[in-house]
């Protein structure tokens, strides 16, 4: 395996898509690639990073308040049913 | 994790919950807050009109995304007619972003479990921001969402492997523009 074979599998490698046999063909390749290894643990940081960022975050509040004076009423009456 | 369905859906939970989750993907796509306050206001009267029909939290869950970035990407296409929008080719805009020019901080985070600071959580927002928009989708769902290659084809109409192929393309930009903050030998 050649470095840029490995760069086309790595979404499987992460993702743990790919057969045993070739996630070890890739783990032996990062293991004596200096280059490859360093590109991978960044790479594999960019991909933590990202999913770390919040999903929840508070709404903006003069947002939130436009949202509140239009939905409360609908949301009220569905709740006195 | 969108929480399980209550019995009655109360005003709290649609904001506190549902209407953040919504309004942070429209953001993240449409790269602006006015956008994403238009798409998640749609979004939402669409929650509480249907919430009777679901039964099932993961239902729920997949609707709100599939319903959610539906509404981002018809948004930006009436914004693309309203501003007769070119893309250009995919490939030079993706090589057009740049690279950050300000002093680059190093980040002292945890490999294992990473706790953003807000400083930190800007630099990676307006790297997502860089990305171009066909990326980025697919990005934002992916990475940032958490959701499945599979579902990400599905919303966008892309089969599995270009929505790999697009997002190992993302991620080399991303990482491209991250890295400088990582520490020691990674920052490169
Ligand atoms: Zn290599």
């Amino acid at each position: 395996m050649n470095c840029s074979e490995l760069m086309s599998l790595l979404v499987d490698f992460l993702g743990g898509e790919l057969v045993q046999e070739r996630r070890e063909t890739v783990e032996l390749h990062i293991r004596a690639c200096p280059r490859c290894e360093v590109y991978v643990a960044s790479y594999t940081q960019t991909v933590k990073v990202a999913r770390a960022l919040p999903k929840c975050g508070r709404l903006p509040a003069t947002f939130e308040a436009r949202l509140r004076q239009l939905l409360e009423p609908e949301l009220k009456a569905r709740q006195d049913d | 994790m969108v929480a399980p369905i209550p019995e009655k859906l109360t005003p709290e939970l649609v904001f506190r919950e549902y209407a953040p989750r919504i309004y942070n993907i429209a953001r993240r796509m449409l790269g602006n807050d006015a956008d994403a306050e238009d798409v998640t206001q749609d979004v939402l009267l669409q929650v509480v009109r249907k919430l009777d029909t679901f039964r099932g939290e993961s239902q729920l869950s997949t609707w709100l995304h599939r319903v959610t970035v539906n509404a981002a990407l018809a948004h930006r296409q009436k914004r693309a007619n309203r501003q007769r929008h070119e893309t250009g080719d995919l490939a030079d805009d993706l090589m057009e972003t740049t690279a950050p020019e300000s002093a680059v901080k190093r980040w002292n985070i945890s490999p294992e479990e990473p706790i953003l600071a807000a400083e930190q959580q800007d630099v990676i927002e307006k790297a997502i921001a860089q990305l171009p928009e066909p990326f980025r989708d697919v990005y934002v769902l992916a990475d940032v969402e958490g959701l499945p290659n599979a579902e990400i084809g599905e919303m966008l109409g892309l089969s599995v492997p270009a929505v790999k192929s697009r997002l190992h393309r993302a991620r080399m930009r991303m990482r491209d523009l991250l890295a400088p903050h990582f520490e020691g030998e990674l920052a490169s």
